[in-house]
């Protein structure tokens, strides 16, 4: 494997491999520039109208929560198929890096959606009551009390999310797109050149490695408990 | 239940009138599809302006829907209740805010803003009542000042011990300058010597700031060191209620016997009863020592009056302002000198005959 990695043309793959990566890091941003807040608002409306909590409302909670059940669970390969037509319509193209993002947030809101309301299902209940006792009105309470006491686990949440996002930019090349994943199964899977496989899973692992570590540091920054 | 009338007339002499009325309220959440509890079941109170109301039961007596009926965190299902002048229950909550924003509330788990400092809690219902800057860091640290924890205001919640983290839930509860403050189990966390440390915090919020306190409790201590009144609940209801003193003087039967008794450990348990029998065959008188002088003496003459006792069991504590106490004696003699040592004592303090074989709470059915 060594001698593999040896005798590679690093002057054709070097520069093939760092725009893969740049596709990855721009289908990733994009995706989430528009999915993070999205889906922190889908979260927050799923966590306050669950019942007992500050905007309660069971039918509101009940059609949030099929919706999001309903895409959630959809491979991300078969999304990239399945909306199409819709893919065309909103971007004009159903194919290449543009219609990879689209369906990218799709996936990513409604992950984001649950993964916000799990993690603020943490917060105690014991500090939204004194923000109500204050005379705090709902609008503050989210804002100022919910969003800051479960931030920490927030953090976690979206690096996770983030993650994933790489993950499903992988399946790009599928319908026409670039990346990371394009790149390992065309240049190297597709023409028997395992090593070039793992250029691309090694970048993949940095990226993770070097994600998770930031989350991580943050979420122990912002969580005082 | 008492209206009590004579207190409320006294308040309304001195242009005051209740601060909270609760008129018949009944709380009951359902609990499954065809099943219910209810928490809070036909309860009326009022509580003057500058009073410190005590409210003492077991748990799950409905103190915590109770307190929670005062500033409608909790809405009753029947019944009127007027805080502050206003009737609230029915209030839309956009109405409520403002009601709640006079009223402060300290909580048994303190919750305290984990992602705020110590200032920025105290500053939290400042900012929610729209303080300017300048005003509010004044008033944090006249708050801190006051809890004594000034040294403390850059610190996070989790650095703080649980009497300090309950003593910045006072600062914050104080902040806006409430009318009212209520303390829900505000000391039951806390260890016996940081207990004595918020009580003490919370007379003088009483009498310094003339906070009128509502305190719900299930810790005889704290009602003994602040309250003036205090309602004994089981089970929904106000059992009994009146002066600390009265309450807690008396002796006592039914419900509230059950509760004030085990708490003051002032009259013979079951078990206790049990023990006593084998060694007495007296009968068992039970006497108050609200003047203990009095029943002192009417003791010294037992043997003029031709009966002898022995001292099986008593107890004796103090309130806000006074002691009480019961005293158990078994007493032997013939039926009618017995009879009139009981006269003679029925003239120092309130007499009460335990029956024999039968537990206190048989006894008074």
């Amino acid at each position: 494997m060594i001698e593999r990695f040896q005798n590679l043309d690093w002057s054709y793959y070097l520069p093939e491999l760092w725009e893969a990566t740049q596709e990855t890091i721009y289908m990733v941003v994009m995706a989430f520039a528009i999915s993070g807040g999205i889906g922190l608002a889908l979260g927050l409306l799923l966590y306050t109208t669950r019942e007992g909590n500050i905007l309660a409302n069971k039918p509101v909670f009940a059609t949030v929560n099929f919706v999001v059940n309903t895409i959630r669970p959809i491979p991300f390969i078969i999304l990239l198929a399945a909306i199409q037509p819709l893919t065309l319509q909103v971007v004009g193209t159903g194919i290449g890096n543009t219609a990879v993002i689209h369906v990218m947030v799709w996936a990513s809101t409604f992950a984001i959606a649950r993964v916000v309301e799990q993690n603020l299902v943490s917060i105690d209940p014991g500090v939204i009551e004194a923000a109500r006792a204050m005379g705090a009105s709902r609008t503050r309470i989210i804002f100022t009390v919910i969003l800051p006491e479960g931030l920490g686990p927030l953090v976690l949440g979206y690096t996770f999310v983030i993650i994933a996002l790489i993950d499903m930019s992988a399946l790009a090349g599928v319908i026409g797109g670039g990346g990371l994943g394009n790149f390992a199964i065309v240049e190297g899977y597709q023409r028997f050149r395992p090593e070039v496989t793992w250029l691309a899973v090694i970048v993949i692992v940095v990226m993770v490695q070097g994600l998770q570590l930031v989350g991580n540091r943050a979420a122990r920054k912002v969580m005082r408990r | 239940m008492s209206t009590p009338s004579t207190e409320s007339t006294a308040a309304l002499a001195a242009g005051g009138g209740p601060l909270i009325r609760f008129s018949n309220v009944t709380r009951t959440f359902t609990t499954g599809k065809s099943s219910s509890v209810t928490a809070v079941d036909d309860v009326s109170f009022t509580v003057n302006r500058g009073e410190v109301y005590g409210v003492i039961g077991f748990s799950g007596a409905g103190k915590s829907t109770l307190i929670r009926l005062v500033n409608g965190l909790e809405k009753p299902t029947s019944g009127t209740i007027t805080v502050l002048g206003q009737q609230i229950s029915g209030m839309p909550e956009s109405k409520l805010r403002h009601v709640r924003s006079r009223i402060g509330m300290v909580f048994q788990q303190f919750n305290l803003f984990t992602s705020r400092t110590v200032a920025g809690n105290v500053a939290y219902p400042l900012k929610v009542a729209g303080w300017k800057k300048d005003e509010r860091e004044a008033r944090v640290a006249e708050l801190l000042e006051f809890v004594g924890l000034a040294d403390k205001a850059k610190a996070y919640p989790e650095q703080l011990s649980g009497g300090q983290k309950q003593r910045v839930g006072i600062a914050r509860a104080l902040a806006a300058k409430p009318d009212i403050l209520l303390a829900d189990e505000s000391t039951s966390a806390l260890d016996p010597s940081t207990t004595e440390e918020v009580l003490r915090l919370l007379r003088r919020a009483n009498e310094e700031l003339g906070i009128t306190i509502v305190a719900i409790t299930h810790e005889m201590e704290v009602i003994r060191a602040i309250a003036d009144r205090v309602a004994v609940m089981d089970k929904g209801r106000i059992v009994e209620e009146g002066p600390v003193y009265d309450v807690f003087s008396n002796p006592r039967s039914g419900a509230e016997a059950s509760f004030v008794g085990s708490a003051l450990k002032d009259r013979p348990t079951d078990a206790d009863l049990a023990r006593i029998r084998k060694s007495t065959s007296g009968r068992l008188i039970t006497v108050s020592l609200r003047n203990s002088a009095a029943v002192g003496a009417v003791l010294g003459r037992a043997a003029a009056l031709g009966v002898s006792f022995e001292i099986v069991h008593g107890g004796m504590n103090t309130t806000k302002n006074a002691a009480f106490g019961l005293l158990t004696i078994s007493v032997e003699g013939d039926d009618a000198a017995v009879a009139g040592f009981l006269a003679e004592l029925r003239s120092a303090g309130d007499v009460q005959e335990i029956s024999t074989g039968a537990t206190g709470e048989e006894a008074a059915r």
